[in-house]
């Protein structure tokens, strides 16, 4: 149990970004286009990078936080993308870190600065 | 669109394989959806964001598999690429605000660099062209050069003759292929001008020795080497110029001497042959040739291809028995002569290897002498900063970091030096280029190729941290504590022996490019103050071949050239003019053995030999030489009358010492006729001005039978003016004859010292760039130095130095400094300069005027150079001065 602790604890914090893609895939598989084109509507800008967003996407299947997934029987073979899935790990890293957030943001003192800046 | 595609496909190739295969084509697409939707100079800023993130996760990608099982992964926060990536933007951003803070150090830091990278890009364009890129041809280093050598005579590279050329050919093994190549010249007819064009003549398997392919058609046949069915073969020039490159060229025919010999093959356009500018090639016929081939004309240069398991030790063995072999079969032709063998890459690149070795050399001391005063410039700056970096180093950055951050500020500086260089280089390799003397390297246009660039940006880094490391190290390696503790300040000084040295090595560099090039400056007035045996001014000089096909016989070919001359002799602006065979200065030469009437032959002499110069009458007179003793030749002399001779004077003093010459009897040892000397006239210059002098024997053309003449025609004027008077004459005659090589007799001369004054020249430009060099860094390191004792400075006015008094120990120090230097200098010149003396004439390495003289000037210029800030220095005012405390 504590090794299992200590390897989710591995990875994190999280940055930022990745949260936001294994956010997305717990909604369901996607595949890369269809992950940068949500991605950019949250952000509002067309500020991801290719190398980055497909390295990442590479290091999270390598260590079994995403899966890849069977594309729609329908699809054109000739345009066949490949999809990913979230797996159970890669769901709890993200619990773990929506946690780590979730407890700074309660953090009393966090609290005092928001209502400050949100009278 | 697509060419955005293909670039940024290749920047991928810095991620992994993997990922490029299995994300390469989304990775593009969503740059070019990113790129498609920027505008105007928003595009720019996607291809900067694409770049920093293909280097930046690219890279990182790759190392993600080799730290799988490491605690840090692509996408958790610290990362190590990252961090080192962001840092570095910083220092870059940094260090481009440092530099337009100091705007006028900064120039000069690059400006310097910018002279240094740009000559040395320069030269080694040159030294790449001509010394280190490989010959066009496959496996250059197994094609060699065949000579016939006499070793007894010191000759060691002499002509081949067709009989030697089959009889080698017939017995090497050491070869795949043994060719000959002599060079003629012919007329060329028919379609446009009649033109004068030179022609190789090459033996079988001469495309073959250099691995050259026809781009059109085919290369000879054994069918084309009779007599009877000839063919020829045009070059890649030649074929656009005269032929508008038509491919139906090949099986047409061609006009040559008049008569039609038909094409059968182009040459591509990088085909090039050593020693050879021929854009025309026949097949060279000696088997068929009734005659039996001669064993005493020399006229061929024989190339061959070593076979692959065949050392070149081995073929030397080899011809070197083949020789002895030959020497005993013909003992009265060939008795002394052998085979020898040199390598074609050496034989090309050698002549001018030197030169170029010294201008590398020379370069080099440049990029140094650049290197200090950046160097001597940056300790400057860095004194300005020890209290910034003390405080960053205090409040905890690593040193590490503060050293990185002043070397990436250097080498920004370098860059931007380094791009300016590369501006100055492009200029300035075309001057070269159009400078560069002639080499017997075929292909020797020099170009910008990829190692020159990356020898230039190497220089650049180099550079940068070469001069950024020693103010680093210097800042960095100071405990911070202490310019803190100094306050306001300003420290004693940056270690001054460290200035002292550097400035000492700037001037004994600086000395010894002032000397190397003072050297080749006097020896070049030597060169030119040798009297050539002739006179240049308002001469003019033009070639004239006659075909054998039209002037069968000597007498026809004699009627034409009296003709020539008699009618140019009555043209009023024409005041002498006169043909010889073989002109001065050029380097055409023959050597002929000579038989001395009543000579005793002792064992030690060498054998008799003298180089024949056919001349007309009234040539002596065209050229400007005296006649020392005796006569020259006149009309007088003639088919019929009795046959004569003129001698040189070194011939004179060989052959006849203590003795006049004149009335005796000598001939040419393949000719029965005796000819009696008539003359000795002062020696010429023939191989040019810096050559020694040969025997030289004079025949008037009425006695000699010869075909082709090169003509000096003396005026009042300008001499250009005689080419139209000449050419009409000329075609009067014979409407079929261009003329060719028409040059002044002054372009021929100078051209004699081409290489000379070509390497003076950039010799010179080089010491001036380093004297200004050191001048700039001795006078910045001193005014530094004087504004750094302005407070001591003051206290000693205040208490009453002399301001005189002041001014001398600031100009005794620099002096100091200079004279070390230049004792280094010019002791060090004393051991290296001794590397050109092969360049050198007529004056010795050690040259004591050129020493004396390198000495004063430099010192003068140092002195110069501290003056300004040692004045400074005497009006410093006290009261200021200690004010500022």
């Amino acid at each position: 149990m504590t090794q299992d602790r200590d390897r989710i604890d591995r990875f994190l914090p999280l940055k930022p970004f990745v949260l936001d893609v294994l956010l997305e895939l717990a909604e369901g598989k996607k595949h890369g286009w269809a992950l940068i084109r949500d991605l950019q509507q949250r952000d509002g800008g067309d500020r991801i990078l290719p190398t980055n967003f497909y390295r990442t996407l590479r290091a999270l299947r390598d260590d079994g936080l995403i899966e890849e997934a069977k594309g729609d029987a329908k699809e054109d073979a000739s345009e066949r993308r490949q999809y990913f899935n979230l797996t159970t790990r890669g769901a709890t890293v993200a619990r773990a870190e929506v946690r780590r957030l979730e407890a700074l943001v309660v953090d009393p003192r966090a609290r005092k600065l928001l209502k400050a800046r949100y009278p | 669109m697509k060419a955005s595609r293909s670039l940024y496909r290749w920047l991928l190739r810095l991620c992994p394989a993997d990922l490029r295969r299995e994300f390469g084509d989304e990775m593009a697409a969503i740059f070019l959806q990113s790129l498609h939707r920027a505008r105007g100079i928003g595009k720019a800023r996607v291809w900067a964001r694409a770049l920093s993130d293909v280097i930046r996760h690219g890279l990182g990608a790759r190392q993600d598999s080799w730290q799988k099982f490491r605690k840090t992964s692509a996408y958790v926060e610290s990362e190590l690429v990252g961090w080192w990536m962001d840092t570095l933007r910083y220092d870059l951003r940094h260090a481009i605000r440092a530099m337009s803070r100091q705007p006028a150090t900064s120039l000069i830091i690059v400006v310097t660099l910018a002279l240094a990278i740009g000559a040395n890009t320069a030269v080694f364009s040159a030294v790449h062209t001509v010394l280190i890129r490989p010959l066009p041809y496959p496996q250059p280093e197994s094609l060699v050069m065949l000579w016939e050598k006499r070793e007894a005579e010191g000759v060691m590279k002499n002509a081949v003759s067709p009989a030697d050329y089959l009889d080698w050919a017939r017995t090497a093994t050491s070869f795949t292929g043994m060719a000959a190549m002599t060079e003629v010249t012919a007329d060329l007819t028919g379609e446009g001008d009649p033109e004068k064009v030179t022609l190789a003549a090459v033996s079988a398997p001469y495309f073959e020795v250099f691995g050259t392919g026809p781009l059109h058609g085919r290369t000879f046949e054994p069918g084309d080497y009779t007599l009877t069915n000839r063919a020829v073969i045009l070059g890649h020039a030649l074929w656009r110029q005269r032929f508008g490159g038509d491919p139906g060229v090949v099986g047409r025919s061609v006009m040559l001497n008049g008569s039609p010999i038909k094409v059968v093959g182009v040459l591509p356009a990088n085909a090039a042959f050593p020693n050879t500018e021929a854009q025309l090639f026949l097949p060279l016929v000696i088997q068929a040739n009734p005659d039996p081939p001669s064993r005493t004309s020399h006229q061929f240069s024989m190339y061959a291809r070593l076979k692959p398991d065949v050392t070149f030790a081995q073929a030397r063995t080899e011809m070197d028995r083949i020789g002895k072999d030959l020497e005993a079969q013909y003992p009265q032709l060939s008795r002394g002569h052998g085979a020898h063998v040199t390598s074609l890459p050496e034989e090309i690149t050698g002549p001018v290897e030197r030169t170029l070795v010294v201008l590398m050399a020379a370069v080099a001391f440049i990029l140094l002498i650049a290197c200090i005063n950046v160097t001597n410039l940056l300790l400057a700056k860095a004194a300005g900063r020890r209290r910034e970096m003390a405080l960053r180093a205090a409040i905890g950055a690593a040193r590490a970091r503060l050293m990185r951050q002043m070397l990436v500020e250097c080498a920004v500086l370098a860059m931007a030096g380094g791009i300016a260089g590369l501006l100055l280089a492009v200029w300035s390799v075309s001057v070269l280029a159009s400078q560069l003397p002639a080499v017997a390297r075929p292909d020797q246009a020099v170009i910008f190729s990829l190692p020159v660039l990356a020898f230039t940006l190497a220089a650049c880094l180099i550079t940068g941290l070469l001069a950024g490391a020693l103010p680093a190290w210097h800042l960095v390696r100071e405990d911070p504590a202490e310019p803190l503790k100094e306050g306001g300040r300003s420290p004693v000084s940056l270690k001054r022996s460290l200035r002292f040295g550097l400035i000492v090595i700037e001037v004994a560099l600086t000395s010894l490019l002032l000397v190397g090039a003072g050297l080749t400056l006097r020896s070049f007035r030597a060169v030119l103050a040798q009297p050539a045996g002739i006179e240049t001014d308002n001469r003019l000089t033009f070639r004239i071949s006659l075909p054998g096909a039209r002037y069968q016989n000597a007498p026809a070919a004699a009627r034409f050239f009296n003709e020539l001359e008699s009618r140019l002799a009555a043209e009023p602006m024409i005041q002498s003019a006169g043909g010889t065979m073989l002109p001065p200065l050029t380097g055409l030469d023959g050597r002929r053995g000579v038989a001395i009437e009543d000579r005793e032959v002792g064992p030690d002499d060498g054998p008799t030999r003298a180089h024949p110069r056919v001349i007309t009458s009234n040539y002596l007179q065209a050229i400007g030489s005296r006649v020392r003793e005796g006569r020259g030749f006149n009309p007088g002399d003639t088919e019929t009358s009795p046959t004569v001779a003129i001698v040189n004077e070194t011939m004179a003093k060989r052959y006849w010492p203590g003795a006049s010459p004149i009335g005796r009897r000598v001939r040419f040892t393949d000719q029965e006729i005796w000819r009696e000397v008539v003359g000795v006239i002062g020696d010429v210059k023939h191989w040019g001005l810096d050559a020694p002098v040969n025997p030289e024997l004079y025949v008037p053309a009425t006695q000699f039978p010869a075909w082709a003449f090169t003509w000096v025609l003396l005026t009042n004027g300008d001499p250009l003016m005689l080419v139209p008077i000449a050419q009409r004459h000329v075609r009067e005659i014979d409407a079929n004859l261009p003329l060719f090589q028409v040059r002044t007799m002054e372009e021929v001369a100078a051209r004699s010292v081409e290489r000379r004054r070509w390497m003076m020249t950039l010799l010179a430009v080089f010491a001036v760039l380093a004297l200004v060099l050191a001048a700039a860094g001795i006078y910045g390191v001193m005014s530094h130095l004087v504004s750094l004792r302005t407070p001591e400075i003051g206290v000693r006015l205040a208490l009453g130095a002399k301001p005189g008094s002041v001014m001398r120990q600031i100009l005794g120090e620099g002096a100091l400094q200079a004279g070390i230097g230049l004792i280094i200098g010019l002791s060090g010149s004393l051991a290296l300069m001794r590397g050109l003396r092969t360049i050198l004439f007529g004056i010795e390495p050690t040259d004591p005027l050129t020493l004396m003289s390198v000495g004063g000037s430099l010192m003068l210029v140092a002195l110069l150079a501290v003056t300004v800030p040692a004045l400074r220095a005497m009006r410093v005012d006290p009261v200021s001065a200690l004010r500022s405390q």
